[in-house]
């Protein structure tokens, strides 16, 4: 009976892969979306974009999208997660995103416990920046750390700006005055840190501010050592985006249409070219233990995922097995700030994973253009 | 399948062999001329000349280094095009696959990566694991990082200890050899110095630059790693920086060790503008100094970009970026800089770069010693390395390329002067049989039976550029996968890397230690086959001892 599940199961998964083939081989302008997947996920997604001519875009694109575009054009002065836990003297948390995004953030980045010999003779000293841990849910900071929490009523993008001012000495107006205090408290502290990082995601942040803050490390570099620290997509979506770059020189949101690969993070945005009609084929991959990707909705699709019983009527569906939960996976770490192995949480070799999978719909597609 | 390649000009220097003969292949390896036996398939090579594939020593392709320049840069290659260099105007050109593709079709069948961090060598294996074509390995970074300064420190560097960190760090990033780049320098940096010499200590550990090189020498002479430490010594790139070139030959105590790109060491600081060539004083230590080897680190006139661990460097360096942008990122031990650079040929300071490598080339007494790279992405784009060729085998090329130069740097270079022209076997020791000797693979760089079938045949012209950018044919490991200089097929290596072994204790130790410092197991970057889906991907060098 058991072997008899497992074949009607096979059967099930060779008849989605030759209908997912049979599609994808006639797509005219195929997207490979979600990409909540591990490093040999996304190599074969890539791959397969590559034959097909098609788009390669990560569901948490619009974060990393905004960083890489700001890096193309001035640069970036990043600090690994170990280097800020250990030697950092001022951190400044800019928004709530980073707690949000990882409640135990200040805990990891300020162990109990000494840590490496570090620059300069500064208490450590935490500087919230429009990330008032005190009025939301968010954790409370460790005991006994020095923490200054700015707020104020102005928006996010106006508290960066006014603290480059400050940090710069310029001149500017502020009516506030327990606001400016503060402000031109916490420019002077950065100024006489010895290693000052901000920190902050990249998906709450718009252009021009985090050039603000990229402006204020260069600032600091001049005289003392400064850096800043990323929240890292979620869905493995470094992770995946450094995949794309290293095989085609190029971020997530590339199309491979042309002669020669092309990024436009709002041309090949999953959502737009959807809604617009350009694309004509839509592969879904979902498929990290213990993350989901949001599906566009209303669109058919090949789907890959690990837990694929919201899939529609019209989707043809590949059970597939989950990176780091069903399988080892090469992902995204945090704490190595880099790509590093996570092993299956319980090994599970039913199921195809997603590298598999795609491998498997390449071949079925070659074999259908040489016949 | 038995394979002749028939009546070809042998250029195999590693046995003194310089003649036309033919050569036999089966199995992947070369074999000896089989009695009584028909060939499967002929090569006619008449008139051609055949070398064993080129083997690059150092040549920064993979790794997050190299794919932080990517996310900085994407632009390389469509700049390096418009200005002429021989790339394709496309961002893929410096990805993976093409990476691969065009060190073929150049003759190119092995080539280190230069600089894996330790913690990040999940990515540069998995990066390396994507290139097709050539056999690869790397060496991994020490020397900035904390455990190793903590031993130093604590008087504990003589010991077993370092020497069981050395060998558990090269097991578990699989790595052939141990690099070492501005011992202490990049350290410093984080403590906020902005200059670091030999004998300068890094700030709360007390241990200079100095000792840290020689403790690492001893390291590895004493676990018997082929490959000696592959050490980028302090103060790259600053005028009058031959001195702590010569002084670090001098404190080698006659234990091997190899200097990369020491072209950017060769700078005098006489004449008007204080910059001149200091490339006879190296050479005179170079060529005295027979436990050290080097690698030249040409540089080419064109758009590119600047990658190191030597961040203390690249953090200077960012006033010259062009264009106007850099990364520095401050990462565990080195960290990477990351700086777009153009060597413009009207520069007095980029014309005499370009002719001090030349002069180190042609100073050499020992070309076995002082070996061929450009330090690509650094001093050239590897695409480049066929004019280099030409440059060293042609002095008509050179003295048309030198009266494009300025004056100025004309009359401190001494490259007018050198009448020496290389030959095809001299070149074939730089490019093939000298590193794959220095890295300890001893079944490449030569023709021998037994070697690896990795060949590179080409059509001798005066025109070297011509020559060495288009490989008649190239077998990698007996398989046919270039033609006319056109891949056509497409196979993929295997990675190479030492098993020095290690006593198991260090692992326990280097497991609290992540976890007390950085709250990250050690295992999270081990790599393992896992990390690829090919099989036998990976393969272990044999040891001397």
């Amino acid at each position: 009976m058991a072997k008899a599940k497992a074949r009607g199961r096979e059967a099930e998964l060779d008849s989605a892969l030759e209908r997912a083939a049979d599609l994808l081989g006639r797509a005219r302008f195929p997207i490979f979306g979600g990409l909540f997947t591990d490093i040999a996920g996304a190599a074969a997604a890539l791959s397969l974009a590559e034959t097909l001519g098609g788009v390669f875009d990560h569901a948490s694109s619009a974060g990393l999208m905004r960083a890489s575009k700001v890096m193309r054009e001035t640069g970036a002065t990043p600090a690994s997660f170990g280097e800020v836990r250990n030697r950092a003297d001022t951190v400044v948390v800019i928004g709530k995103g980073p707690l949000t995004r990882d409640p135990d953030l200040l805990d990891k980045l300020f162990p109990a416990k000494p840590g490496l010999p570090r620059p300069g003779d500064n208490k450590r000293e935490l500087i919230l920046l429009g990330a008032d841990n005190t009025k939301t849910d968010n954790p409370k900071t460790p005991k006994g750390l020095r923490t200054t929490a700015i707020d104020g009523k102005s928006p996010l993008p106006e508290l960066v700006a006014l603290l480059a001012a400050s940090l710069r000495e310029g001149r500017f107006d502020l009516r506030d005055k327990a606001l400016r205090t503060e402000i031109d408290e916490t420019a002077a502290r950065l100024r006489k840190s010895a290693f000052a990082v901000f920190v902050y995601d990249p998906a709450e942040l718009e252009e021009p501010v985090l050039h603000t803050v990229l402006e204020m490390v260069r600032h600091l570099v001049l005289t003392t050592r400064a850096a800043i620290l990323t929240t890292a997509a979620s869905g493995n979506g470094d992770g995946v985006n450094l995949c794309s770059t290293w095989t085609c020189g190029l971020p997530v949101r590339t199309s491979f249409a042309g002669a020669v690969p092309q990024h436009d993070a709002w041309a090949y945005d999953t959502d737009r070219l959807l809604k617009s009609g350009e694309a004509d084929a839509l592969v879904w991959i979902d498929a990290l233990a213990g993350e989901s990707a949001v599906r566009p909705k209303g669109v058919s699709a090949v789907v890959l995922s690990a837990n694929p019983g919201g899939a529609g009527k019209d989707d043809i569906v590949i059970e597939v097995a989950s990176a780091a939960g069903d399988h080892d996976a090469a992902l995204y770490l945090s704490p190595i700030s880099g790509i590093g192995m996570v092993k299956a949480a319980k090994a599970n070799k039913d199921k195809p994973t997603v590298a598999a999978a795609l491998t498997r719909i390449a071949e079925l597609i070659d074999e259908r253009r040489a016949a | 399948m038995l394979i002749e390649l028939r009546g070809g000009r042998i250029i195999d220097p590693a046995h003194n062999r310089d003649g036309v003969g033919d050569l036999f292949i089966e199995d992947g390896r070369i074999i000896a001329a089989p009695e009584g036996r028909t060939p499967d398939e002929v090569y006619d090579v008449t008139g051609k000349i055949v070398m064993a594939g080129a083997v690059d020593m150092h040549s920064h392709i993979a790794g997050s280094n190299v794919t932080l320049a990517r996310q900085l840069m994407p632009e390389l290659p469509m700049l390096a095009a418009q200005g002429g260099q021989p790339i394709p105007a496309s961002p893929a050109s410096w990805g993976a696959y093409a990476t691969g593709i065009r060190y073929a079709e150049m003759g190119y069948t092995t080539v280190i990566e230069p600089a894996m961090i330790p913690t990040h060598a999940i990515e540069a294996q998995v990066e390396l694991a994507s290139i097709p074509i050539i056999d690869v390995a790397g060496l991994v970074i020490l020397g900035n990082d904390d455990y190793t300064l903590e031993l130093l420190r604590d008087g504990r560097g003589g010991g077993d200890e370092l020497k069981d960190y050395v060998a558990w760090t090269l097991h578990h990033s699989k790595a052939i050899g141990l690099k070492v780049i501005n011992a202490g320098g990049s350290e410093a940096f984080k403590f906020n110095d902005r200059k670091f010499g030999l004998d300068d200590e890094v700030p709360d550990y007390g241990v200079s630059s100095r000792a840290i090189v020689e403790a690492m020498q001893t390291a590895v002479a004493g676990l018997g790693i082929p490959h000696p430490p592959h050490v980028h010594c302090n103060n790259l790139g600053i005028a009058g920086n031959v001195e702590t070139a010569v002084a670090t030959l001098e404190a080698t105590q006659g234990l091997p060790i190899h200097f990369a790109h020491i072209q950017f060491y060769g700078y005098g600081d006489g004449g008007d503008r204080g910059f001149s060539s200091g490339a006879p004083g190296l050479m005179e230590a170079v060529n005295k100094h027979k436990n050290a080897t080097v690698d030249v680190g040409q540089v080419m006139f064109g758009q590119t970009v600047t990658i190191s661990g030597d961040i203390l460097r690249q953090f200077d360096g960012r006033r010259a970026a062009n264009p106007k942008k850099w990364a520095i990122n401050q990462g565990e031990g080195n960290g990477t800089g990351v700086v777009p650079y153009h060597y413009k040929k009207k520069s007095f300071v980029n014309a005499l770069q370009w002719a001090i490598g030349l002069e180190i080339f042609l100073m050499a007494e020992d070309p076995w010693r002082v070996l061929f790279s450009t330090d690509h992405p650094n001093g050239a784009l590897f695409v480049r390395y066929p004019e280099i060729f030409h440059l060293l085998m042609d002095k008509d090329e050179r003295a048309r390329w030198l009266d494009d130069l300025p004056d100025a740097a004309r009359e401190v270079s001494n490259l007018a002067e050198i009448t020496r022209e290389l030959t095809l076997s001299e070149l074939a020791i730089i490019t093939r049989a000298a590193p794959a000797k220095l890295m300890g693979l001893t079944d490449r760089g030569h023709l021998a039976p037994g070697a690896i079938a990795d060949i590179a045949v080409y059509t001798e012209q005066k025109n070297k550029t011509a020559m060495f950018s288009a490989a008649d044919l190239v077998f990698k490991s007996g398989s046919l996968v270039v033609r006319n200089g056109k891949v056509v097929s497409v196979t993929y290596g295997r990675c190479y890397h030492v098993e020095p072994g290690f006593d198991a204790q260090i692992e326990k130790r280097v497991k609290t230690f992540y976890d007390r410092y950085y709250g990250a197991d050690p295992s999270w970057f081990g790599v393992t086959d896992a990390v690829t889906h090919r099989r036998d991907r990976f393969a272990t060098i044999p040891m001397p001892r």
